[in-house]
C-alpha cells in the first residue's frame, strides 16, 4: 500500500506553494489542525495526514512491535513526503507529533527547510539525576496507560452518531462524531505509552534543522523549564511563548499559531 | 407544571442543579470553572480545603485524567462539541479518588464561538467494579483466543455428533480449508485418517472415555498428526459435551523414526553378516579345533546380539540369553534355571552371554555335562540391595580338580564380567561339582 493511502494524506492549498506538511499528537487525527489550515491556504500547498494507527489511517499497518519506537512514524512521514515529491517542505508537529517531525528531519535534512513545533516536549518524564524537570514521575505515566484501559469501553459509545443535548446536527457534525478521534483502544494504549515514556532528549540536541518552537503559558502537560530546556538546548531554535490554557494551542487559540507561524516562514 | 408561578419554578430549578444526584460544573472554554453544584463540592470535600482552590475542570481529575483531559477531552469539545461518559477519578481532598463517568457539552453563541463547557459528573463507583471485573475477564478471553488463533495446531471445536463449531487459522493452514468451508461439517470427514474412517466417533464413543484421548494417524494426504481429544465438560450433561480437538503436525518426527528403524534393522544385518564373515575367514586362517571353538563364541555373541535386537538393543531379557545357554548344553534336562525375570542391560547381555558360553563349553569338556547323568543347576536370586546373584553349579560330573592354568574361558569369565558388570565373581572347585557365583546391579 502506498504511504499517502495508509496515512490518509489529504493535499489541499497552493499547488505552486511550498508545502507545510502537519503532523498531529496524540489523542486525536488530522482534524486537529482545521482552524490552522486556512491561514496557509493562499500561499502553500498543504499536506495533513493521520499518523498510523489513527483516524482513519490503515488501523492493520500498525504493527505494535515496529511502533514501539517513534522513528516507524519519522519513517512513515519521510515516505510520505517521498511519494509526493515535495522537495523541500516545512514540518509542523504538534505535542508528540512535533517529536515525529523532528526525528523525521534529523534522518532526512535534505527534505525539510524548518520545523515549527507546537507545545512539544522531548521527554515528559522527569530526570532529576540530569536536572530536567519534565513534569511527571514513571507513576505517574503509569497510571495513564491504565486510565487508556480503563476509556476502553467508552471508547464506542464516543463514535455513537447521534448524541442527546447536541446542538442541531448539521452534516459536518455528524461527520465528525464519526471520525474524530477515532482510535483503535489497543493502539490508543500502545501509543500512548510510546508516547508518554518517549525520551527524546538527545535527537532534540542534535536538531538539524531550525524549529521555532510554540509553547503556552498555561499548559498542563508541559511544564515551563521544558521550553527553557529547549530554548538552550536544541540547536536552531527561536522558542515563542504564547498565553494560552491548555496543551492544544492550534485548537484553542488557532490565530495565534497561525500568526506566529507566518511570521517565523515569512522571516526567511 | 404551567400552574406554578414563575419564581417557584426558578427556586425548584435552583435546587435541582444545586443538590441533582449527579455533580454539575461548567467552564470556560479554556476549561477554567466558573461554577461547581453543591452536589459536586461535597464529593471533592473542597471545604476541607479551602486554601487550595481549584481553577481548572482538569484540576477536579487524578493525574492520569487531567493527562486525558488535555490531550482527548479539550479537542473534543471543541470538534465535536461533546465528550460522553468518559471514565475518570475525582481527586477527593483527604480521600480515595471517586470514580466517576464525565460527559460534557459545549455551549455557543449565536455567532458560532464557543461560550461555556457543561458537564455532568455521574458517581461510577459500582460501575467501576463491574467494568474491572468485565475487562479481566475480556482481557483473559482476548489472550487464550489469541494463543489458539496464533498456534501453529490446529485447534478445533467439535459437537458431541462430530459436528465442527470452531476452525482456528492452524487448523486453515495445515488443512488448506478455511473456517467457513469447516464449519457444520463431521470433522472426520474434513479431516479424514488412513485406516480410521470414524475416528472422532469411534473415540469418543461411550466406554473409550477418559479425561485426554490420544492418539497419532495419517492424514489422506500423508502428513502424520498426533490428535488430543478432551471433553470440554462446560454443559456439564454427558453425551452432550463439545471436544476440544487438538492436531500436531508430527510428519517430521513421524519420517524421522521410520528412517531411524529402517537404519537399525539395517544395522542388524550387517552386524550378522560381519560376524558370518568372521567365522568364515576364521574356519580359513585357524586350525580346525581353533576355528571351531572361535566360531562357537561368535555364536554366543550373535545370540546375545539376537537377543538385544529383539528390545531394539535397549536391554536383553536373562532368560534368554540362559535359553541359548541350555541349547548349547544339550536341553533343559542337563540346564536346570529357576529365578524370576531380570532384564539386562546391553554390555551385560553381551558380556554375560560369553561368560554363559565358555561355562557351558567348559562343562561340556570337563565338567558336569562332560557326563550322560551329569546336570547344571542355575540359580537366580534377587537380593535386597536389588543385585543380582546368579549361582551356577555342576553335579553328577567326574571328580573337580583346580586347573593349573586358566584357560582363556576362565580369564575370559574373571576379567570381563568384573570389568563390564562391577561384578563380584568367584569360582568354587569343589570336588563334588564345579561352583561359579556372579554378583551385580541388573539393569
Amino acid at each position: 500500500m502506498r504511504a499517502t493511502e495508509r496515512n490518509n494524506v489529504t493535499v489541499t492549498g497552493a499547488s505552486d506553494g511550498t508545502p507545510l506538511v502537519f503532523v498531529h499528537g496524540f489523542g486525536c487525527d488530522q482534524t486537529m489542525w482545521r482552524q490552522v489550515l486556512p491561514a496557509f491556504a493562499d500561499r502553500h500547498r498543504l499536506i495533513v495526514y493521520d499518523l498510523t494507527g489513527m483516524g482513519k489511517s490503515d488501523l492493520s499497518a500498525y504493527v505494535p512491535n515496529r511502533y514501539a519506537d517513534l522513528g516507524a512514524h519519522a519513517e512513515d512521514l519521510l515516505e510520505i513526503l517521498d511519494e509526493l515529491q515535495l522537495g523541500e517542505a516545512v514540518l509542523i508537529g504538534h505535542s508528540i507529533g512535533a517529536t515525529i517531525a523532528l526525528l523525521a528531519a534529523n534522518r532526512a535534512p535534505h527534505l525539510v527547510s524548518r520545523l515549527v513545533m507546537v507545545s512539544p516536549t522531548p521527554s515528559f518524564l522527569e530526570d532529576a539525576a540530569q536536572g530536567y524537570a519534565g513534569g511527571f514521575s514513571r507513576a505517574d505515566l503509569e497510571g495513564l496507560v491504565g486510565f487508556l484501559d480503563e476509556n476502553h469501553l467508552g471508547w464506542s459509545a464516543q463514535m455513537a452518531p447521534t448524541i442527546a443535548g447536541q446542538p442541531a446536527g448539521s452534516e459536518a457534525t455528524e461527520e465528525l462524531t464519526q471520525s474524530f478521534c477515532r482510535t483503535d483502544p489497543a493502539i490508543a494504549r500502545h501509543f500512548g505509552h510510546v508516547t508518554f515514556f518517549a525520551d527524546r532528549r538527545a535527537d532534540f540536541e542534535s536538531a538539524a534543522r531550525p524549529s521555532l518552537i510554540l509553547h503556552c503559558d498555561d499548559d498542563a502537560l508541559v511544564p515551563m523549564p521544558v521550553a527553557d530546556w529547549m530554548r538552550e538546548k536544541v540547536p536552531g531554535a527561536t522558542l515563542r511563548v504564547i498565553s494560552a490554557t491548555g496543551h492544544c494551542p492550534h485548537m484553542t487559540v488557532p490565530d495565534i499559531v497561525s500568526a506566529e507561524t507566518r511570521d517565523y516562514l515569512g522571516s526567511g | 407544571m404551567a400552574e406554578l408561578a414563575q419564581p417557584r419554578h426558578l427556586d425548584v430549578a435552583a435546587e435541582l442543579i444545586e443538590d441533582a444526584p449527579c455533580g454539575i460544573a461548567v467552564t470556560d472554554p479554556d476549561g477554567r470553572l466558573q461554577y461547581i453544584n453543591a452536589t459536586l463540592s461535597n464529593w471533592l470535600a473542597l471545604n476541607a480545603r479551602p486554601e487550595r482552590p481549584r481553577r481548572r475542570l482538569s484540576e477536579l481529575l487524578t493525574l492520569p485524567g487531567r493527562m486525558y483531559y488535555e490531550t482527548h477531552m479539550a479537542p473534543m469539545m471543541r470538534l465535536q462539541g461533546y465528550v460522553r461518559e468518559i471514565s475518570c477519578a475525582l481527586e477527593v481532598e483527604g480521600g480515595p479518588p471517586l470514580p466517576v463517568m464525565l460527559s460534557g457539552v459545549a455551549r455557543r453563541d449565536a455567532g458560532g464561538s464557543f461560550t461555556r463547557f457543561d458537564y455532568t459528573i455521574f458517581d461510577a463507583r459500582e460501575r467501576r467494579v463491574y467494568e474491572e471485573e468485565l475487562r479481566h475477564a475480556q482481557r483473559e478471553a482476548d489472550e487464550l483466543a489469541a494463543i489458539v488463533r496464533s498456534s501453529p495446531n490446529a485447534i478445533l471445536r467439535v459437537d458431541a455428533a462430530g459436528r465442527v463449531r470452531r476452525w482456528n487459522a492452524g487448523a486453515t493452514r495445515l488443512f488448506g480449508l478455511d473456517a467457513e468451508a469447516a464449519l457444520g461439517r463431521q470433522v472426520d470427514k474434513v479431516i479424514p485418517f488412513e485406516d480410521r474412517p470414524d475416528w472422532f466417533t469411534a473415540s469418543v464413543a461411550p466406554g473409550c472415555d477418559g479425561p485426554e484421548i490420544l492418539f497419532e494417524a495419517v492424514h489422506g494426504c500423508g502428513r502424520a498428526f498426533e490428535v488430543t481429544l478432551a471433553p470440554i465438560g462446560e454443559r456439564g450433561l454427558p453425551g452432550e459435551e463439545d471436544w476440544s480437538v487438538i492436531l500436531r503436525d508430527v510428519s517430521r518426527r513421524y519420517a524421522a523414526e521410520q528412517h531411524l528403524r529402517v537404519m537399525v534393522d539395517e544395522m542388524k544385518h550387517r552386524v550378522k553378516n560381519t560376524l558370518g564373515v568372521v567365522s568364515g575367514i576364521a574356519r580359513q586362517s585357524l586350525g580346525r579345533d581353533e576355528a571351531a571353538q572361535f566360531v562357537s563364541r561368535l555364536q554366543a555373541l550373535s545370540q546375545a546380539h539376537d537377543a538385544l535386537t529383539a528390545t531394539d538393543g535397549t536391554g536383553a531379557e536373562l532368560h534368554d540369553l540362559l535359553d541359548f545357554a541350555r541349547r548349547e548344553a544339550g536341553g533343559a534336562a542337563r540346564l536346570h534355571i529357576n529365578g524370576p525375570p531380570v532384564r539386562l542391560g546391553a554390555r551385560q547381555a553381551t558380556s554375560l552371554s560369553m561368560a554363559l558360553h565358555e561355562l557351558v563349553t567348559n562343562a561340556l569338556k570337563y565338567g558336569a555335562l562332560s557326563r550322560a547323568e551329569g546336570h547344571v543347576q542355575v540359580d537366580l536370586d534377587i537380593e535386597d540391595d536389588g543385585r543380582l546373584r546368579l549361582l551356577w553349579r555342576e553335579h553328577g560330573g567326574p571328580p573337580v580338580v583346580p586347573p593349573t592354568r586358566r584357560g582363556f574361558g576362565t580369564k575370559m569369565i574373571g576379567l570381563v564380567l568384573k570389568a563390564e558388570l562391577g561384578a563380584e565373581v568367584s569360582f568354587d572347585f569343589d570336588p563334588s561339582g564345579f561352583c561359579f557365583q556372579v554378583i551385580f546391579m541388573p539393569g
